[in-house]
């Protein structure tokens, strides 16, 4: 049972990770939280069903496309959204993120919901359904995937991150816009490659996730707050943080859901984030910031 | 021309509007009526916090869940008197709004949208959940309301209530808005350093905004679980929270008129749509990015623009008085 | 005897200290000027003595009496005003509201009264626009008390922001750079001013400024910091004689 559960929630916090890692990027370059981040994901699932389901592509081809329509959601994120308000407040562009969240959630009801029984899709398994043993509990093939899926894409991200031009022009961006700017970095073309970034990560998450789970326009924004859950876990702006408390709630929420009551694996992430932003602002592993004056 | 467009001008054929609306209203009309009124509630509560405090809560919707909650289920349950049930509903939202505040109060910014988001979907997570007493995700139904002597049509009843709370409280919020309350939260919310170095305890004001706007959303939620005589937990999602904050946005952030309008102006447009979930959510989520990007201070700053005597203290000049 | 007093203050920031064991001593009546290249602390200073930033180690006295562990708003409404570097004027509000504001200490309408708009609160009200207006004469700002305050220009916004720390009558103002951005008419104007605030209203004032005429003609005497340390302390010319503070703070200045 417990290594069950545990085996579960690393997988599922593989997941919760990949989708914390673009709020953190995107966090860490804008001094923003996109509350849209979650229903990028949902969309990038929903581009993958497409091509899977209904136009019956292979599931890697179909991962590709979800990833690059991904990337193209996260550019149109930052065009509408962040760019005009790049001066405005913060409480502006939480409004405005969360007002296109639903803008994108009603266009993916429209077109992939409200179907007979509930706005629901099943993403067929990519791959043999049946559990098969290892290390002496029973796991299912999707979930090593997963898990295989998620390790890859982080560690390509992390390289990206840390060793090329891209990756290194947007730590630079994040360190500080202006120095950035200055020493020849175009810091509006780096901002967008951050959120289209951010959103293939997710996209690819969707992905792997979808033939666990059923798909539904709603599914975002549960991811999102798994996500926030991670994140303020990890430090708010904590890279690593953000990996390793994604799969913290992933584990938390398992164990939680398993030996508690099952209804609590849907409540635990909530309860993670306000305890740790009351308790522990922090999170976990940062350190507490100056007040600004 | 246009001075007839003035806002007391407008305020009052509004009044003068509802006041009479259940004279010639079919049921259904008089049920949007009823519900525009609210919205209006709502929306003061939520523009208070929001637009004058400027502290980013989502915890709106919840805490108007649990007005209809409380005032459902006392009815339901014990058989309590409606007006004791809505008393109760508003009182505790309330609690509840202080129990929110009380952590919220160390946070700021986004810290504080991530904590209220995840205490609105704690709570919905209760009302769906918490079958022995909430009936989980089905709800309940609000026994009907009597109003005999006054009226043998309840939902005259629970109209002409909701007529005379809106007519009492968002006057009381106004004055409390033009007086040093209004000030305060204001200046917490320009800047929490510069109010403190006026003397402002921001601790004690913020508070004073949740539990003012938590009243609001308490005393809107036992009206709604009155009027619509079943609760469930759809009724206060996080798609509640939108249409709340669209409303606010939409009408005027920051400016009490703006919001009522806002409240009453999009009502409509909800009822049209409300058989078709995305149109909603393409609706008010696009009218909130619309709002943002291209009319930030809302319909109201247009009015304020354009017609004569629509000024607003926080925003007063001479001649408005 | 002493208006207001801070001693041996220290106060770090993620491991860099900001300000080392400074202390400062004004007197009743005084005008004391703050200098000292950036990064001195000054800022940080005022931030301490008006209990934004608590320090580390240290004491601030007002009147004799420790104020530390108070919050802002207490040590505000003991009489201290403060303005800031960058204008916090309250968008939003008029140049009358902005002033209003910094009234609230004083005032005592409830949120429960002011809802009701009970007479008494209708009265203080009326009062409190009343002194806005005259301490708004005061600063010569009264033809604009309905305008937006944050459509007037900068050094308008500066007076407003004076303004708005003297109604409450305190008996301390704390300024942070009044004069910084300001043509040569107007420093001459805040000159003024100050010396007016002293005479007529009898405050006590601690300034950090950079405009060197402004601080060595209007200043009683002049504190100087540099890298968190108080360097000198003494009337101008005390202090320009200051190797130290030649070597400090002027060099710095010519370098730049």
């Amino acid at each position: 049972m417990f290594a069950y559960l545990i085996a579960s929630g690393i997988s599922t916090g593989a997941l919760y990770a990949m989708v914390a890692i673009g709020l953190v990027l995107v966090y860490r370059s804008t001094g923003h939280i996109n509350f849209s981040h979650g229903e990028l994901f949902m969309f990038g699932g929903f581009i993958a069903y497409t091509c899977f389901v209904i136009l019956g592509m292979p599931y890697f081809v179909s991962l590709v496309v979800a990833v690059i329509g991904g990337f193209a959601l996260g550019v149109l994120c930052d065009r509408t959204v962040y760019r005009p308000l790049i001066k405005a407040p913060a409480l502006t562009m939480v409004l405005a993120t969360v007002g296109f969240s639903f803008l994108i959630k009603g266009v993916a009801r429209f077109f992939w919901g409200a179907r007979e029984g509930g706005d629901y899709v099943a993403f067929p398994a990519a791959v043999d359904p049946s559990p098969i043993p290892v290390g002496g509990i029973m796991v299912f093939p999707q979930q090593l995937l997963v898990l295989g899926g998620a390790f890859f894409f982080v560690v390509v991200f992390t390289i990206f991150f840390r060793r090329t031009r891209w990756g290194k022009m947007m730590q630079a961006t994040a360190e500080n816009a202006t120095a950035a700017y200055l020493s020849g970095i175009r810091v509006e073309r780096v901002y967008t490659m951050t959120w289209g970034t951010g959103a293939c990560i997710a996209s690819a998450a969707a992905v792997l996730m979808a033939p666990l789970t059923l798909l539904s326009p709603d599914v975002g924004f549960n991811l999102l707050l798994r996500a926030f859950a991670a994140t303020v876990l990890g430090g708010l702006g904590s890279m690593p943080g953000a990996i390793i408390g994604g799969f913290l709630v992933g584990i938390i929420e398992s164990l939680a859901g398993g030996y508690i009551h099952t209804g609590l694996q849907e409540v635990s992430a909530f309860i993670i984030i306000i305890v740790v932003l009351v308790f522990r602002p922090a999170g976990l592993f940062g350190i507490r910031r100056l007040r600004e004056t | 021309m246009l001075r007839l467009f003035s806002r007391r001008n407008v305020m009052a054929a509004g009044v003068v509007f509802f006041a009479l609306l259940p004279f010639f209203a079919n049921p259904y009309v008089l049920f949007i009526g009823n519900l525009a009124l609210m919205y209006i509630l709502l929306s003061v509560g939520l523009n208070m916090l929001l637009g004058y405090a400027g502290q980013l809560a989502f915890a709106h919707a919840a805490l108007f869940g649990v007005g209809a909650y409380t005032t459902g289920l006392l009815k339901l349950e014990l058989g309590l008197h409606y007006g004791l049930a809505l008393v109760a509903g508003v009182g505790l939202a309330t609690v509840t709004g202080l129990a929110v505040a009380l952590p919220a109060l160390r946070l700021r910014g986004l810290y504080l949208a991530l904590a209220t988001v995840a205490f609105a979907q704690a709570t919905l997570w209760v009302f769906t959940h918490w079958n022995s007493v909430t009936y989980g995700g089905a709800g309940f139904r609000v026994p009907p309301l009597d109003f005999e002597p006054f009226t043998s049509r309840p939902d005259i009843g629970v109209y002409v209530l909701t007529f005379v709370i809106v007519l009492v409280s968002v006057p009381l919020g106004w004055n409390m808005l033009r007086s040093r309350v209004g000030r305060a939260w204001v200046a917490i919310r320009e800047s929490e350093v510069a109010a403190e170095s006026l003397g402002i305890d921001i601790t004690r004001y913020k508070s004073i905004a949740y539990v003012v706007s938590a009243m609001y959303a308490g005393a809107a939620g036992g009206l709604f679980a009155g009027m619509l005589g079943i609760v469930t937990p759809e009724s206060f999602d996080l798609f509640q929270v939108i249409v709340h904050f669209c409303m606010v946005i939409v009408g005027g952030l920051g400016s009490l008129w703006g919001g009522v309008l806002g409240a009453v102006g999009l009502v409509g447009l909800q009822e049209v749509l409300r058989a078709f979930r995305h149109l909603q959510e393409i609706a008010f989520g696009g009218l909130i990015l619309f709002t943002v990007l291209v009319i930030p201070g809302g319909a109201v700053s247009l009015l304020k623009r354009y017609v004569p005597g629509w000024k607003e203290p926080l925003r007063r000049t001479e001649h408005d008085e | 005897m002493s208006k207001l007093r801070a001693t041996d203050i220290s106060i770090s920031f993620g491991g860099l200290k900001a300000l080392d064991s400074v202390g400062i001593d004004v007197e009743a009546g005084e005008i004391r000027g703050i200098i000292g290249p950036n990064g001195a602390g000054k800022t940080t200073l005022l931030n301490v003595i008006c209990g934004i930033d608590p320090p580390d180690t240290g004491t601030v006295w007002l009147d004799g009496e420790s104020i530390n562990g108070l919050k802002t708003s207490q040590i505000a409404d003991r009489g201290i005003g403060r303005t800031f570097q960058t204008t916090k004027l309250f968008k939003g509000m008029t140049v009358l509201e902005n002033v209003m504001t910094g009234l609230h200490g004083k005032m005592r309408a409830n949120p429960l009264a002011a809802a009701f708009s009970f007479r008494s609160v209708l009265r203080e009200e009326a009062g409190a626009a009343r002194r806005a207006r005259e301490v708004l004469e005061f600063v010569r700002m009264l033809e604009f008390a309905d305008e937006e305050a944050t459509s007037l220009s900068f050094g308008q916004q500066r007076l407003v922001e004076i303004a708005r720390a003297l109604v409450s009558e305190p008996e301390g103002l704390l300024l942070d750079e009044p004069a910084v951005g300001l043509s040569l008419t107007r420093v001459t104007e805040v000159d003024e001013l100050l010396r007016r605030i002293r005479l007529e209203r009898g405050v006590t004032i601690l300034m950090i400024e950079h405009v060197i005429r402004l601080v060595m003609g209007v200043c009683d005497r002049i504190t100087v910091l540099n890298g968190g340390r108080k360097i000198a302390d003494g009337t101008a010319d005390e202090v320009m004689a200051d190797a130290e503070v030649a070597e400090a703070y002027l060099g710095a200045e010519l370098d730049a």
